[in-house]
């Protein structure tokens, strides 16, 4: 058993392009060697730096027996030419070949010979095709070179059984050595193992281990905040990205002027966390603090790179406080008419027009949500006004959230500044929803005009393409009303934001507006539905009943029988109601009868009739007085009582009656029961 | 540092000598030094000397020193960290030499920047310029947090693939010094060592033009200029006079920045005249490259 080691050096590498070709390289590796039958054994690792892609396999076996084959030839008795053509292209002689017996007749055999394959051959062989295939989602060639890489190749190690394998890859050629300097290249070393490879850079300070060195970073500035007394909310993608932009990291603790803590933290923590990579500090209160940490690739011999750190976020935040003070005193209701040279989308008007419709919107929905119609109508004006803001066009992401910071220095009342602050929440699967009424008017107005104006322009999405986000405002929508047990009748708002741009003058297919919004809005709640673990026929089901006025109401039915679906209450409902349905559904179609939704009771032959028709109108008054805030729990409950009827019914009864009225008669009984399941709702495509 | 001897406050590099080092330390590896272009640019890369220079098989090294323009960014001279108009360092070599990043590091000790005392970071930053129908890879070079580099990488100017492969090094030459003089404020840094501050020569011009591009350039005459830029361009290219037909695209694209800064293009125009440069510069290129041969 041999070593096998490999190390591809380059300049830095970006981290996702990076560990990409880590993962892909060392796959493919071990693809190979499995499909060469070698044998793996021991330690394998796959490390990268910026600069440097290290593939490590302790043992791989030094060569494979490969078995005997028997390969089958021609029939024998085709021509004498098959023959001859197998014989040439498996270059052997005739005394090689026998005949044998199939199924299908006797052919011609050949036994290929045992033979050995060297791994280093192998590997010299193919390692220029394995490194091919790193598919790099973005790649460049340099200098007058042909080759494509993530950022110019300068050096590949290749050693098998502590020699160098020896190939050529472009106008690179393989070598036992490596720069030790990443940045001057001015340093080789030469390496015959993957240990002293690993020691060498070890005694430099260097962490080879992506694994190793995000740790590392972890534990020294969990121990520097600590000891300091600071909290410190790392987030995942951002230690991901700085454990790979370094490879001998020292944390760095550093300030800012306090001064600056008057800024609003978002600007703060977007400045220190987006633009530069550091780690913002707060205290025990939460609150956001002047310290924040640096992981520098370097020591900081002279204290130049703390320094250089600390006036490098100065800087930045002297340009955000300028801004800050700013655009916080320009009057926002002053600024409105400014929004009508930002331009919305093509073909919808400017922002000015977006957010006059939002406020009719906004208006609209106050009254059904019984909140002050003037805080939602100022709301709504004002709420897109930071889009012209300096601060917003240096932090994007802060949209809405600077509005609701300018909005409360100019002392707009508390509802106003927090639903601008949260217009555009939520904004992904994972964000926060808005809790408050205000925010949630102000956030459904806004998306269901994007949503209206897009579907009117017939720029619906197709496939998973999804331009503009229209998917993301959707489920948006969705989560704001099920997440918030909002009862809303979207139809009608959808029709009034149609009257509202056709009042701009902006004309669209009303019906196929109409239709093609609900057919997606309702995609979005099954897909909502499938996320939380729902089945796909009750979400379905329940969408069949209930259509977008009623998206609360129908996520929570499919929810509540999803949950009772493999208990006795809900899978004795669905029995209940599929007895009945099929017998009826069968009769119906066979006969092919005419129902007319009534019952005579004067045909009636027996008690078990008689009991069920009375359970069907106490049913039918149960869901006349149902209150849609009643708990649907109750409801399944309701028409589980149908049980003890239904059973005594079918056991006792026979629907097929030889007298036709009494036979009719019946079926308009199982008619009714299955329209008293309907009230929940329609059952027939559940699965039982 | 770079000592010099005249320096009252020793060890500080000033601006211009700042200058002067890389320009001799560029001279050293084979550079020709040349001007900046005589005509409002946003940027070294649109000098001719890297645009066309960047395209065909000629091998080319120069380094030169441009004052760029970018009239949205004005600040009437109240930001300590922005200019509407400013210099860049440029240097592009073709093809890109295997040793570069070695030579780029030199530069920096040119100007007192020690490699092993600073925390120098090569990070991600693709560049694409939509205006020149260009783009490439390479990275934004941090030196103890600061941005003081571009390094690029050219794969494509003009639409056309560039083979061999241009490199070009921008070096923000306020902000460098910024960093080697210690100085939060820009108009702040000395000029040269004789008690001249950036303020004394580029203050009054900051302002008055900040109040140019932002509130009196006429635009309705700016509107008309571009267009008949646009024109001459074309008329210039069909005459395979690359160079002058450049000449009047870079001048549409500053008419172009200085109506942006003035707000008059909506996000739709934007988009469009964008597009309307890119075209003329992709038909001066193919028109230049053939000129190579």
């Amino acid at each position: 058993m041999s070593e096998f080691f490999l190390e591809l050096f380059s300049e830095e590498i970006p981290p996702n392009l990076q560990i990409n070709a880590r993962e892909k390289l060392f796959l493919d590796l071990n693809k190979f060697f499995k499909e060469h039958e070698l044998k793996v054994k021991g330690s394998t690792a796959s490390f990268s730096t910026p600069n440097r892609i290290i593939i490590n396999f302790q043992h791989i076996s030094k060569n494979v027996l490969k078995k005997s084959q028997e390969i089958k030839g021609p029939s024998v008795n085709a021509k004498p030419e098959a023959l001859k053509g197998f014989l040439k292209s498996h270059k052997i002689k005739e005394s090689k070949i026998y005949s044998k017996s199939t199924e299908k007749g006797e052919f011609y055999f050949y036994n290929t010979p045992e033979y050995k394959i060297n791994t280093y051959d192998l590997l010299k062989e193919n390692l220029p095709m394995i490194l091919d295939k790193i598919n790099w989602n973005k790649s460049m060639k340099w200098g007058s070179n042909q080759m494509f890489w993530g950022r110019p190749l300068k050096s590949i190690l290749a050693i098998f059984d502590g020699k160098k394998i020896d190939f050529s890859y472009n106008h690179l050629k393989s070598s036992n050595f490596t720069f030790v300097d990443k940045d001057f290249e001015e340093k080789i070393k030469s390496f015959t193992n993957f240990k002293s490879y690993n020691a060498y850079f070890k005694s430099k300070k260097i962490i080879l281990s992506q694994d190793k060195r995000k740790e590392f970073i972890l534990n020294e500035l969990n121990k520097i905040s600590k000891r300091n007394n600071l909290l410190i909310d790392v987030q995942e993608n951002l230690i991901n990205e700085i454990t790979n932009i370094v490879e001998k990291p020292k944390i760095i603790l550093c300030e800012f002027d306090k001064k600056f803590l008057q800024i609003p933290k978002e600007i703060l923590v977007i400045t220190m966390q987006n633009h530069q990579k550091y780690i913002p500090t707060f205290d025990k209160n939460q609150n956001i603090t002047n310290f924040f940490l640096v992981v520098s690739d370097t020591k900081d011999l002279k204290g130049y790179v703390k320094l250089g750190n600390e006036r490098v976020v100065e800087a930045r935040l002297n340009d955000a406080e300028f801004f800050w003070n700013r655009n916080k005193s320009q009057n926002l209701i002053k600024q409105l008419s400014d929004l009508k040279k930002i331009n919305f989308f093509k073909g919808l008007g400017s922002y000015f027009e977006k957010t006059q419709r939002i406020k009719n919107l906004g208006s609209l929905i106050s009254d059904e949500f019984m909140i002050s119609k003037e805080k939602i109508e100022i709301a709504s004006s004002i709420c897109k006004v930071d889009l012209k803001s300096d601060l917003v066009a240096e932090f994007p992401e802060l949209q809405g959230i600077m509005g609701g910071y300018f909005a409360a220095a100019q002392g707009f009342e508390k509802e106003v500044c927090q639903s601008i602050s949260e217009h555009y929440l939520p904004s992904g699967l994972d964000s926060r929803v808005p809790k408050n009424l205000y925010s949630i008017t102000l956030s459904l107005s806004d998306k269901l005009d994007t949503l209206v104006g897009f579907f009117g322009l017939g720029l619906i999405p197709t496939g998973s393409r999804d331009p503009y986000a229209l998917r993301r405002y959707t489920i948006a929508l969705v989560r704001l009303i099920v997440e918030n047990k909002i009862k809303i009748k979207l139809r009608s708002i959808i029709n009034y934001s149609l009257t509202l741009y056709k009042e701009q003058g902006y004309e669209f297919d009303i019906t196929i507006v109409i239709k093609e919004l609900n057919n997606f809005i309702l995609d979005r709640l099954k897909n909502y539905s499938k996320d939380k673990d729902i089945r796909l026929d009750i979400i379905e089901s329940s969408i069949l009943s209930n259509d977008i006025d009623e998206l609360y109401n129908g996520y929570k039915k499919a929810e509540i029988l999803n949950r009772n679906i493999k208990k006795e209450l809900g899978k004795d409902v669905v029995e209940i109601y599929k007895r009945s349905s099929n017998i009826l559904n069968y009769e119906i179609n066979k006969n092919k009868l005419e129902l007319t939704d009534t019952v005579d009771t004067g045909l009636f032959k027996n008690d078990f009739e008689k009991n069920l028709y009375k359970k069907i109108q106490e049913t039918k008054k149960y869901f006349l007085n149902f209150d849609k805030n009643d708990n649907y729990e109750d409801s399944l409950k309701e028409l589980f009582k149908f049980k003890q009827d239904v059973n005594l019914f079918f056991d006792n009864v026979k629907v097929n009656d030889e007298n036709e009225l009494i036979k009719k008669n019946r079926l308009e009984l199982l008619n009714l029961l299955c329209k008293s399941f309907d009230n929940f709702f329609n059952f027939s495509k559940i699965e039982g | 540092m770079v000592s010099n001897k005249k320096n009252s406050k020793k060890n500080i590099l000033s601006f211009q000598d700042a200058i002067l080092n890389l320009q001799k330390y560029w001279s050293k590896q084979g550079c020709i030094i040349l001007q900046p272009y005589d005509l409002e640019v946003g940027a070294g890369t649109f000098h001719p000397a890297t645009t066309l220079r960047s395209l065909g098989t000629k091998p080319w090294r120069t380094a030169y020193v441009q004052p760029s323009r970018r009239p949205t960014d004005g600040r009437y001279g109240d930001n300590p960290n922005r200019l509407q108009h400013y210099y860049q360092f440029q240097v592009l070599i073709k093809p890109s030499p295997d040793n570069i990043k070695k030579l780029y590091l030199n530069s920096l000790i040119s100007l007192g920047i020690k490699h092993d005392e600073h925390d120098i970071r090569f990070v991600e930053d693709d560049w694409e310029s939509p205006t020149l129908g260009a783009a490439g890879l390479g990275w934004e070079v941090w030196c103890d947090g600061m941005e003081i580099t571009q390094f690029t990488y050219f794969q494509q100017m003009a639409g056309i693939e560039c083979n061999p492969v241009s490199v070009e090094i921008t070096y923000g030459l306020e902000r460098l010094c910024m960093f080697i003089q210690n100085k939060k404020n820009i108009f702040e840094l000395n000029w040269n060592d004789r008690g001249i501050l950036y303020k004394d020569v580029f203050h009054q011009s900051e302002k008055e033009f900040s109040a140019y591009n932002f509130e009196y350039a006429n635009t309705d005459n700016l509107f008309k200029i571009f267009d008949m830029l646009e024109d001459e361009a074309k008329t210039l290219t069909e005459k395979k006079l690359s160079l002058p037909a450049y000449d009047q695209c870079l001048k549409a694209s500053h008419v172009f920045n200085i109506l942006d800064s003035r707000g008059v293009i909506s996000v739709a125009q934007r988009a469009e005249y964008i597009a309307r440069i890119r075209e003329l510069t992709i038909n001066i290129g193919k028109v230049w490259v053939a000129s190579q041969i």
